[in-house]
């Protein structure tokens, strides 16, 4: 059963307009001046309270990692998300309670104003790769060709360390980049220091190490 | 009209089962089609509601007109207050410049 209080208004507007739609469907009543009125709740009013509450339902349903992980390219991202024991930086931000059933969509969303409607919109982009390039891929095909289409933000980032804090800069590495971190020039994750947030997915970044060693440049994590 | 709002029923009522499976399995198929395919099914429907009863206002301004029955802007219009017929429902103010032109005498 849903949980959202906007599934149960969508719920309540459903319930409340099919029974006018059925009535009308099969005792077919004269069109007098209370028909139309009945008629106006059943055809517009509680629709409009339906689509509204399910807008929002549907849409609060996308930021969540179960509804990132239904298409299968993405089950071993969301798995390494729910396990306690992984170390990657995906799934050490899901245990954090700030980002936890949402913790895909609180990295990958854009930063900015307009940042949900971009998001959105590359969301799509998303659906018509996994329709037309990926659904028939098994996952072992599928996880070396996932890539992000744009190097991951440092603002992904800093939205939350925000580089300022006064244990951020006591780290050296921190307080020599963060003039380059802040410009976007030196990334946090993928090739930068920290690492892919999905090492499994990229072997070249299994470890931090591995990419300050030179490793070829290519930014991991899920699209 | 009728054919019209049979089928604003109909198209209302396949939006809604989009909407409510897009509630109960919150998956991307359900998601997508309930925020695409529904809202047009049901912005449609309510469009056709919207028309039949702007065929019907039409209709019935028609109706009345060739029957010669006074029109509904006319019936539902508030009264004049210079006609003395219709006046009562209002306290008509005393004017300085004298009684109307067409006022009783």
């Amino acid at each position: 059963m849903p949980h959202d209080p906007f599934a149960w208004l969508a719920l309540g507007g459903a319930a409340l307009a099919t029974p006018i739609l059925l009535w009308y469907l099969i005792r077919r009543p004269q069109l007098g001046r209370s028909t139309k009125v009945i008629l106006l709740f059943g055809i517009g009013v509680f629709p409009i309270i339906t689509a509204t509450g399910g807008n929002i339902a549907g849409y609060e349903a996308t930021k969540t990692r179960k509804f990132c992980g239904s298409c299968h390219v993405m089950t071993p991202y969301a798995q390494d998300s729910e396990d306690l024991e992984s170390t990657s930086l995906a799934a050490r931000h899901a245990r954090n309670e700030a980002f936890g059933d949402e913790n895909c969509y609180a990295c990958h969303a854009d930063y900015g104003m307009f940042g949900t409607v971009t998001t959105k919109i590359g969301g799509m982009r998303h659906v018509y790769e996994y329709a037309f390039n990926f659904r028939q891929l098994s996952v072992e095909e599928a996880l070396p060709r996932i890539h992000l289409i744009k190097p991951f933000q440092n603002a992904s980032c800093t939205r939350c360390h925000s580089t300022l804090g006064p244990s951020w800069n006591a780290v050296g590495d921190h307080a020599s980049s963060a003039e380059d971190v802040r410009a976007g020039t030196v990334s946090c994750a993928s090739i930068g220091c920290h690492g892919a947030a999905h090492p499994f997915s990229k072997p070249y970044h299994a470890s931090p190490e591995a990419s300050l060693l030179g490793a070829p440049a290519r930014h991991g994590g899920a699209p | 009209m009728r054919k019209l709002l049979l089928g604003a029923s109909l198209l209302t009522l396949l939006a809604l089962a989009l909407m409510v499976w897009s509630v109960f399995q919150p998956t991307p198929m359900p998601v997508m089609l309930a925020m695409s395919l529904g809202q047009a099914l049901g912005t449609g429907a309510f469009a056709m509601f919207g028309l039949a009863i702007l065929i019907d206002l039409r209709r019935s301004r028609r109706v009345r007109r060739s029957t010669g029955l006074p029109l509904l802007r006319e019936v539902l219009a508030p009264p004049d207050r210079s006609d003395p017929d219709t006046s009562g429902t209002y306290p008509v103010p005393e004017t300085p410049a004298g009684p109307k032109p067409g006022a009783p005498t």
